[in-house]
């Protein structure tokens, strides 16, 4: 990993800690997950796409999501920040504008109802905030609605939580061992798919990484 | 720019043209096969990646490159679909689908004549356009049966030339040879299915796929691995076009596959013949094929926007389109889903072949009494995964049962438990066709080519429709219960959202004064122009998947040109 690499690595975890320092404090992510090592990241710049305050408030808005609880993975664990990241700098680049006008929208409705920016509100606040986007009750969102926003969110979130983590995301495979996903496996036998019973293959498997379940 | 000269031209290599072009070739014709996307290979779908191909929709079109729009009335704005279930290379559809290759039913072909001769014509809701199709089933089986064994298709007849047999499709109409392949092997979904549908009284059977259930043909059979909705197979086991007929079009030295090339219109000459097609190649330059013979089998829309995008003096209502017909009478399988959930026991829903997986045919087109009911027509109803595929982003598709959240801690728990311990119960629903149904010319949203986008003005929501949605919830949720699961929920509506597999727009029929094209998909008008695919359907005639159908009627098209046409070319009809 070069160095540009290592300062956005940095980037986004302040990103992430100071996102969790109002919204999750006294929650530790799993201890697998804070020593996993960081995923690649195809080799984007510093903050590939979002800024720090944008960061801050994305990875506090899908912690809020999917948050985490000790054994149970949540966006921060599994790197969503880093996924949204990567993809609004490359596949989703055409989204960008969509981001930046629905976090724009975002921390003038927080600041409005809650006289904050959003990541420094306590989690039932954040959440009063994210039932207002999901019902379109959020007043001043133009573009993206509300819905909009809070729908693409979600997707996204969870698209970080459980694509391949070659994409940024779903770090260690967190996603998948939260529910309970093997990955791609090439092949399925009868008496595994008859089973009434958790599946047991032995490892999950990923584009670039396997890991024993 | 260049101009060339050739016999056949064929615009879509997919689960139609393809067929079409290997037989076409295969009698000797110099065929050339237009397809805007890449050819790609078995090695090109490995490894499997549900972001890639499920949610980002790799193999079907870019709904932003290449928008179709959608508007509920002719008084909205259009905007484009986000989802595109269609194929986007060399062999179509036929690529990412299930694999459900269905027959319809005797009774299909005639829902028209039936209903009114059951329940009356008033049963029929006044502003529909159903009708007969023009052949019956007796004319299409001996092509099922090709398209079954010459592309391998894996199920059990329930009713061989007339006997009943138990396991298989019961309600199926007579066929007279059992599949070549035997059925797959029941996953978890299927055999709770099975279980609460025979509880109910139903008859329950692996629904038929074209997924090699053993090696075929040199291909090897099915490895269970799950991706097989939205994804290419990785073994070849799913028996697309890619893998069936393209390698025989090959082999002819008659076939010539032109990929990433973009068909915007049809020629036509003072006479009204069809003189071939121009396109943009895959550098920007544009082309011309001259043709004694214009085959169009791209997706049910293209059809439709070609015709509309070829007028003439003497077509100045779009090519072929006399009738007036060209884009009328669109029609989408409607959708209703229930979901079940066991505290105490895994279904595994990733794994085994990933759609549909098992069914019944008991509540389908007329296979029970309407009388009283307020709807005709009906469903296929199945179990698989909510998304046709298993992995868990699709998943997160699936509305949590009434008083969990969407999100947040509530939701966690709820996926992290249930994912691996959920299955879905679907109800996929025959739409009638509606005149004011219809496909045309967005004015306002264009392609990457700058051709104007198809646009769809179309909403599900009408009384026959809205009673048969809801018929088809009530008895999957009885049927969810059945299963003995701790949580039965529905789907919400769609909002009138156009469901599966678009139909319609260039209906066959027996008068070309409400018809576009006849039986062979040739057009009325221009008898040297045929037009294939799901297009032509004039009423739907069941909730089964239409790729079957679609490649049944390429291969009798195939055999009129071929034998009767070519001898002497005119109206086969």
């Amino acid at each position: 990993m070069n160095e540009k690499n290592e300062s956005r690595r940095d980037f986004l975890k302040t990103a992430v800690a100071g996102a969790g320092a109002v919204a999750t404090a006294g929650v530790a992510p799993p201890a697998a997950a804070q020593n996993a090592p960081m995923q690649m990241d195809h080799g984007a710049g510093l903050g590939a796409f979002f800024n720090p305050e944008e960061a801050t408030t994305i990875a506090a808005l899908t912690e809020r999501l999917m948050p985490g609880a000790p054994g149970k993975p949540g966006a921060r664990d599994a790197g969503v920040l880093n996924y949204i990241d990567l993809a609004l700098a490359g596949a989703y680049s055409d989204m960008q504008e969509f981001y930046r006008h629905g976090l724009t929208q975002l921390d003038a409705y927080s600041r409005k109802t809650h006289n904050a920016a959003f990541a420094r509100l306590s989690e039932r606040q954040q959440d009063e905030i994210i039932t207002a986007l999901e019902s379109g009750k959020a007043d001043g969102f133009t573009w993206p609605t509300a819905r909009e926003f809070f729908n693409t969110l979600r997707t996204h979130t969870m698209e970080g939580m459980f694509a391949d983590p070659i994409y940024g995301g779903n770090r260690d495979f967190a996603g998948w061992r939260l529910v309970g996903f093997p990955g791609a496996q090439p092949q399925f036998t009868q008496t595994e798919m008859q089973s009434k019973a958790a599946y047991k293959g032995g490892t999950v498997v990923g584009l670039q990484a396997t890991r024993k379940v | 720019m260049a101009v060339e000269r050739t016999d056949v031209v064929i615009v879509g290599v997919g689960g139609a043209g393809g067929i079409v072009a290997a037989e076409l070739a295969k009698a000797g014709m110099r065929v050339i096969g237009l397809e805007r996307g890449p050819r790609l290979k078995t090695q090109d779908f490995e490894p499997h990646d549900e972001l890639r191909y499920f949610q980002r929709q790799d193999l079907r079109p870019n709904w932003k490159k290449q928008p179709v729009t959608w508007r509920t009335n002719a008084n909205e704005r259009a905007r484009p679909l986000q989802t595109l279930n269609y194929g986007a290379q060399a062999g179509g559809g036929t690529v990412h689908y299930g694999a459900l290759s269905w027959r319809l039913h005797e009774d299909d072909f005639r829902a028209r004549s039936n209903t009114i001769a059951r329940y009356g014509a008033r049963a029929i809701p006044e502003d529909s356009a159903l009708t007969d199709w023009p052949l019956s089933y007796a004319d299409l089986e001996p092509y099922y049966e090709r398209a079954e064994y010459e592309i391998g298709v894996s199920g059990k007849a329930g009713n061989l030339k007339g006997t009943k047999i138990a396991g298989g499709n019961v309600l199926e109409s007579p066929r007279q040879r059992e599949y070549p392949l035997p059925a797959l092997i029941p996953d978890r979904c299927g055999l709770i299915f099975d279980d609460a549908a025979k509880k109910l009284g139903y008859h329950p059977f692996s629904s038929p796929r074209a997924i090699l259930s053993q090696a075929y043909k040199g291909r090897p059979g099915c490895t269970y691995c799950g991706f097989c909705q939205a994804f290419g197979c990785h073994v070849g086991a799913k028996s697309s076009i890619l893998v069936t007929k393209l390698p025989e079009a090959d082999a002819t030295g008659n076939f010539r596959l032109y990929t990433g090339t973009m068909v915007y219109r049809v020629n036509s000459d003072n006479s009204g013949r069809a003189t071939g097609v121009s396109y943009y190649g895959p550098d920007g330059s544009d082309n011309t094929v001259e043709a004694e013979l214009v085959i169009l089998a791209p997706f049910t829309y293209d059809n439709t926007r070609l015709l509309l995008l070829s007028k003439s003096a003497k077509f100045p209502d779009g090519l072929a389109n006399s009738s007036g017909w060209a884009g009328k009478g669109f029609m989408t399988h409607l959708r209703a889903r229930v979901q079940v959930a066991f505290d105490n026991e895994f279904i595994n829903v990733y794994m085994g072949p990933s759609a549909q997986k098992h069914s019944i045919d008991d509540f389908n087109s007329d296979n029970f009494d309407h009388g009283g009911l307020g709807f005709i027509r009906g469903a296929q109803i199945s179990v698989g995964p909510v998304a046709l595929e298993g992995g868990p982003i699709g998943a997160t598709t699936m509305n949590p049962p009434p008083g969990i959240p969407r999100w947040g801690a509530a939701y966690r728990d709820f996926f992290a438990k249930y994912y691996a311990r959920h299955a879905a119960i679907a109800a996929q629903i025959e739409d009638l066709p509606y005149p004011h149904q219809t496909i045309d010319l967005d004015p306002n949203v264009r392609d990457q080519w700058g051709l104007p986008a198809p646009r769809i003005t179309y909403d599900s929501r009408r009384p026959n429709e809205n009673a048969r949605v809801e018929f088809m919830n009530r008895k999957m949720e009885e049927m969810g219960h059945a299963t003995g699961a701790n949580l039965v929920w529905r789907s919400p509506e769609t909002g009138g959202a156009p469901g599966g597999h678009h139909m319609g727009g260039t209906r066959m029929g027996t008068d070309p004064k409400n018809s576009v094209v006849n039986r062979y998909g040739q057009s009325w008008d221009v008898p040297n122009l045929f037009l294939l695919g799901s297009s032509t359907f004039p009423t739907m005639g069941s909730g089964f998947n239409p790729t079957l159908t679609i490649q049944a009627l390429a291969y009798m098209s195939a055999d009129a040109i071929v034998n009767r046409y070519r001898k002497s070319p005119g109206p086969l009809i």
